[in-house]
């Protein structure tokens, strides 16, 4: 299965490129030879992710000054369709004052319909260091800034939000709920989940639904629910967003969720600076609504993985097995209010990066 | 005594003058008083021994000052003192309010941006003048912001210290006022 979709990925990369290649020569751009972003598991995120359609995303030079440009472009409805809403999110997004920090958007350079295809062309964002190569202490300040800023946008606060709420979309409660529901669902459902994970997510979605006010509470904030460094760049005390699709108005703390979430793999100290800020300074509620969005965001991650397993085979399969093993765990310490032993998180690294293709090894350099 | 705080902002909302409220209420209660907040919110936070009451802002604006001026109308009549933070969605409830109870009005800036943009626009600069007048008292002077325990940073002792007095002087200020108007 999985060399099938992987074939079919790579088939689909090959037809497009032929063809994308002249018609981006003809507006003036020349394609790098090296394409990270369509190589390792991207065939698998494609696979697995229903609501977005296809679409390349590709380095390349403009010729009249080599200037480096990302472009993304597709030919498929729905990859259309995430595009004119990633613009909109964009043009949405500079109308709002934040109170600290300014997120800033790689500048536009093109934004087309050509030969059949949607292209959107930006400038490439250079950083001097990758997020997470940073001093602790400016990851923690840089990242703190980052969410009281979208903190600083509460749709019940300030009229002229409440009219760009239709561009990023909203989530409450209930929504939050109704969603965990399907991720407990689809997991459970399927024949390599356990009886111990089951009775994780059922512990989860127990725990939200007692808490469901707390959840509530917290809504209509402006929130990006992919809010990770692979998404944004730093310049100066500036963040570059390169995902404008993910923001939408609901619970503060999901981005937050997700942000933490990441970091128990990748940098636990930013994990447990960032929770200490939470515990001394912030309201008990508040505490427990991360909790809630940590749940949340579990589900949906070991959902998304375990999507995959249908996808895949060989070492693809059996990384993703460890995948969803491991952000079982982490939900499972969660829950027992408590982090993720070290221990753990060391044996899942070394199986995972023994695992990874060497085109998906090549794609995560610098990538957070 | 039987302190009402009426506030058009309380957390979840993040501005200062909503946490302002909050803590004020706390070290209110902490000394013996009753408190009763009538704020603009949906699901407020919660202080043990504080009953809030949240009018929703999610209604059409003359819709939720209607509401807002009724809870306002049944806690005010067993206040012994309204406190009342600036803002014209208060102010104007509050100044209606001011003709039919007896209930001392006392206004604090503690929104000190709000108050500027109301300065600039003709009718909420109107509503914040009446209110002004029915007030006894017009309170300008806020305590210190919570500091901040950062992870990477020694606890802000000296700054703790400076907040909590500035809090004991606050609230020694406000009750001496709240007593004499």
């Amino acid at each position: 299965m999985s060399e099938n979709a992987q074939l079919l990925w790579e088939k689909y990369c090959e037809q497009e490129m032929t063809a994308v290649a002249p018609l981006l020569a003809s507006l003036g751009f020349a394609l790098e030879l090296n394409q990270p972003q369509i190589g390792g598991e991207r065939f698998l995120m494609q696979a697995v992710t229903t609501k977005n359609g296809r679409k390349l995303i590709l380095f390349a030079r403009r010729a009249s000054d080599n200037k480096r440009v990302v472009i993304k472009i597709t030919r498929d409805k729905n990859g259309r369709g995430e595009l004119l809403h990633e613009r909109k999110c964009r043009a949405a997004l500079q109308n709002i004052t934040f109170a600290y920090i300014i997120f800033l958007s790689p500048k536009e350079i093109l934004f087309a319909n050509k030969g059949g295809y949607t292209i959107s062309i930006q400038e490439y964002v250079e950083q001097e260091c990758p997020f997470l190569e940073r001093a602790l202490e400016e990851q923690f300040s840089t990242i703190l800034k980052a969410f009281e800023a979208q903190e600083g946008a509460h749709a019940t606060t300030f009229g002229h939000l409440r009219s760009i709420i239709k561009t990023f979309g909203k989530i409450n409660a209930p929504q939050y709920l109704e969603s965990y529901q399907d991720f407990q669902k689809n997991i459970s459902q399927h024949s390599f989940t356990d009886e111990h994970t089951r009775a994780l997510l059922q512990k989860g979605y127990e725990i939200l639904t007692s808490q469901k006010e707390t959840v509530e509470q917290y809504c209509d904030f402006l929130t990006h629910t992919d809010f990770v460094p692979h998404n944004f760049r730093i310049i100066d005390e500036n963040i570059y967003l390169l995902d404008h699709s993910s923001i939408r108005f609901g619970n503060k703390y999901e981005g937050w969720a997700r942000f933490l979430n990441f970091m128990t793999l990748y940098n636990p100290k930013l994990e447990e600076a960032l929770l200490f800020y939470v515990r001394n300074n912030r309201a008990d509620e508040e505490l427990v609504s991360l909790k809630l969005m940590r749940i949340y965001k579990l589900g949906e991650l070991i959902w998304y993985h375990t999507k995959k397993l249908d996808k895949a085979s060989g070492n693809f399969r059996t990384l993703t097995e460890k995948r969803v093993i491991f952000w079982s765990n982490v939900l499972e310490a969660i829950l027992n209010d408590t982090l993720v032993s070290q221990e753990i998180t060391d044996k899942y690294k070394s199986e995972r990066d023994a695992l990874r293709s060497p085109d998906e090894t090549e794609r995560q350099k610098g990538l957070h | 005594m039987k302190i009402l705080i009426a506030t058009p902002l309380y957390p979840p909302d993040v501005a200062p003058s909503a946490q302002y409220v909050k803590e004020l209420a706390k070290r209110l209660t902490a000394e013996k008083h009753s408190v009763i907040i009538v704020a603009y919110a949906r699901i407020p936070e919660k202080i043990p021994g504080v009953r809030i009451i949240a009018v929703d802002k999610n209604k059409p604006l003359p819709l939720r000052v209607l509401v807002y001026l009724f809870a306002l109308w049944r806690a005010a009549r067993a206040a012994d003192i309204m406190y009342v933070q600036n803002g014209p969605s208060v102010e104007l409830p509050v100044t209606l309010l001011s003709f039919v109870i007896r209930t001392p009005i006392v206004v604090a800036i503690s929104d000190k941006n709000a108050y500027k943009r109301t300065r600039e626009k003709m009718m909420p600069k109107f509503i914040n003048d009446l209110v002004i007048s029915r007030a006894r008292k017009t309170i300008v002077n806020m305590p210190m912001e919570q500091p901040e325990i950062l992870p990477f940073a020694a606890q802000p002792t000296r700054e703790w210290e400076a907040y909590n007095l500035s809090w004991e002087d606050h609230i020694r200020d406000l009750i001496k006022t709240f007593n004499h108007v």
